[in-house]
């Protein structure tokens, strides 16, 4: 038979492609920056505004004449370092908050739900910016400003999974045959909601490369010189009237990776039947 | 009756553990609000810091704060000494008020439209407008200001590049707030009316023959509306925020602007009477969508 429809089928688009992107993505970030060859730090007089394909600076050099790919690249890592790590801790307190709110019951399920809707109230950026006041600069400090900014999306999912699995017909037989709680709760309820937390996880990262570079941009979040995302496109903004490319670098990067991250997240979520 | 009620108690909790996790932040972040770029003799830190009530046991001030707070006094900011942080407040949240305002406005029509035509367009365009739409979704806003404002402003010189004087200013601002905001309504709207295609009421509609207007407004797009009129509220918070980020690109003089400038300088009157505001606002925000969301769909008076 020969093959009907569009040689790339749908699946590519929204999901192969963006895994690669994002693959290339994260081997880029996990180089060391010994391959590219250059200190991210070094300032060259010369080099200042240096446009790409210079000889030894293929994207360029910014307003202080230091390597634009070599920035990007040690960039990548400190910004997929705050998104996964926003994934992470957030899905972690948002889950241990779901779950345990959605096993006790009453009368704890009712209190925790009010206060997580108290909580939701409130934008993640505005509770970030204000935890940032506490927390000073960093990457650690942005990735905890923001996941205690946005933990109460995940702990609804979890919630509704835990309560909807909690009169499973596997649960029921588990407790019929005597099986001690902590038994039930490690080997037969953890393992069942392990593919809703990991879609969590994808989820939140997206939310934690933008919110890291919000407030990176905003002058909030890390500290030049050292270099994220959020860092360089702030920079670049700065220098836009001069020079385009110290922007449209960090833009792509930004843009590619919350559209790839999105639409895997968007596609495993449906695959295990979770909405946002 | 009961929901609202329930619904204003909550509120003024929220109100209440705003103030006081915001007060604790303050009193507990490292650094002191008068000590930043400039040397002065012990004597007058002391002394300032005994203006501003700051030398006070913790629950002392918090007391102090908590019952000025409850007066209407929102006390007097501490980097442009001696204005009250009223009359800032009353300064620059009109400017935020009005540029959200423009922002829903048009961000709600643009989605509305959007999910129209992706719900009932042909599929080319359908398909193009869903892939638009996610595109748009990955872009912040503080790139798409940047990029309006390159293109637009310093290479085109057909916008103000920025501040906030007359309409012609608020054009690429609003743009730029909307613009994603948007995209994610038209995605909500499409997909609430894929829903609304499939169920026993749209059939019958479509069985007994009415005519595809009447159909289309009042079986398929007032029924699907709901999805959106429930996300305003979120959607109000997401203006507000987003707003702190296209003001400080657009330098215009806002509550977005004040807020992060306070949390930066540690100007902790300041930094209070913003977040009380936001958080008015919020709940507000939220009450009203709900409020239009009850008024519009009788399903969700019912639950």
């Amino acid at each position: 038979m020969i093959r009907q429809g569009p040689i790339l089928s749908r699946s590519f688009w929204s999901a192969t492609l963006p895994f690669l992107l994002l693959l290339t993505l994260v081997l880029l970030a996990l180089l060391p920056s010994r391959l590219t060859g250059i200190d991210p730090l070094s300032q060259h007089a010369r080099l200042v505004l240096a446009p790409p394909l210079t000889s030894g600076h293929p994207l360029g050099c910014d307003f202080l004449g230091r390597d634009l790919w070599s920035r990007l690249v040690s960039g990548s890592l400190v910004s997929l370092t705050a998104g996964l790590g926003v994934g992470l801790l957030s899905t972690l307190i948002g889950g241990i908050w779901g779950i345990l709110s959605g096993f006790l019951g009453r009368p704890w399920d009712p209190v925790m739900m009010r206060t997580l809707e108290i909580w939701y109230a409130l934008p993640e950026i505005l509770i970030a910016t204000l935890l940032m006041l506490f927390l000073g600069h960093g990457l650690l400090a942005v990735v905890v400003a923001l996941s205690i900014g946005g933990w109460m999306g995940v702990a609804r999912v979890l919630r509704a999974e835990t309560l909807r699995l909690r009169e499973a017909m596997f649960m029921d037989s588990a407790r019929a045959t005597g099986v001690s709680p902590l038994r039930l709760v490690l080997r037969h309820f953890l393992p069942n909601v392990m593919p809703v937390v990991a879609v969590m996880v994808l989820f939140r990262i997206p939310g934690g490369i933008l919110g890291e570079s919000t407030l990176s941009f905003l002058g909030l979040g890390l500290a030049p010189p050292q270099a994220s995302w959020g860092v360089l496109v702030n920079e670049g903004w700065k220098a836009l009237p001069v020079s385009a490319f110290m922007l449209v670098w960090p833009a792509a990067f930004i843009v590619l990776s919350l559209v790839s991250f999105q639409l895997l997240a968007d596609r495993l979520g449906r695959r295990f039947g979770v909405g946002r | 009756m009961r929901r609202i009620l329930g619904r204003l108690l909550s509120s003024v909790i929220l109100l209440w553990a705003v103030f006081t996790l915001t007060f604790l932040l303050t009193r507990f972040a490292p650094g002191n609000p008068f000590a930043q770029g400039r040397h002065m003799p012990p004597e007058v830190m002391a002394n300032l810091m005994k203006v501003y009530h700051l030398d006070q046991p913790l629950w002392v001030q918090y007391l102090l704060t908590l019952r000025q707070t409850l007066e209407g006094d929102l006390g007097v900011s501490y980097k442009a000494a001696g204005i009250p942080v009223s009359e800032i407040l009353l300064q620059t949240l009109p400017v935020s008020l009005t540029l959200g305002a423009a922002a829903l406005l048009v961000s709600v029509l643009m989605g509305l439209l959007g999910g129209l035509l992706i719900g009932i367009g042909s599929p080319i365009l359908s398909r193009t407008l869903r892939w638009t739409t996610t595109l748009l979704v990955g872009l912040p806003s503080f790139l798409l200001a940047a990029v309006l404002i390159d293109l637009l402003a310093l290479r085109g010189g057909l916008l103000p590049v920025a501040l906030w004087e007359g309409w012609r200013s608020a054009v690429l601002p609003v743009i730029a707030l909307s613009v994603a905001p948007a995209g994610y309504l038209a995605r909500v709207f499409a997909a609430s009316m894929e829903e609304t295609l499939d169920s026993p009421f749209y059939r019958t509609a479509v069985a007994k023959g009415l005519d595809p207007l009447r159909r289309i407004v009042f079986h398929l797009v007032l029924p699907s509306l709901n999805a959106v009129l429930s996300l305003l509220g979120p959607l109000a918070a997401a203006f507000l925020t987003g707003s702190f980020v296209v003001e400080t690109v657009f330098a215009i003089p806002g509550m977005g602007r004040v807020f992060v400038l306070s949390v930066m300088n540690r100007d902790y009157p300041l930094i209070m009477g913003t977040t009380l505001v936001y958080t008015v606002f919020l709940t507000v925000a939220v009450l009203l969508g709900d409020f239009l969301s009850e008024a519009v769909d009788p399903r969700v008076r019912a639950v």
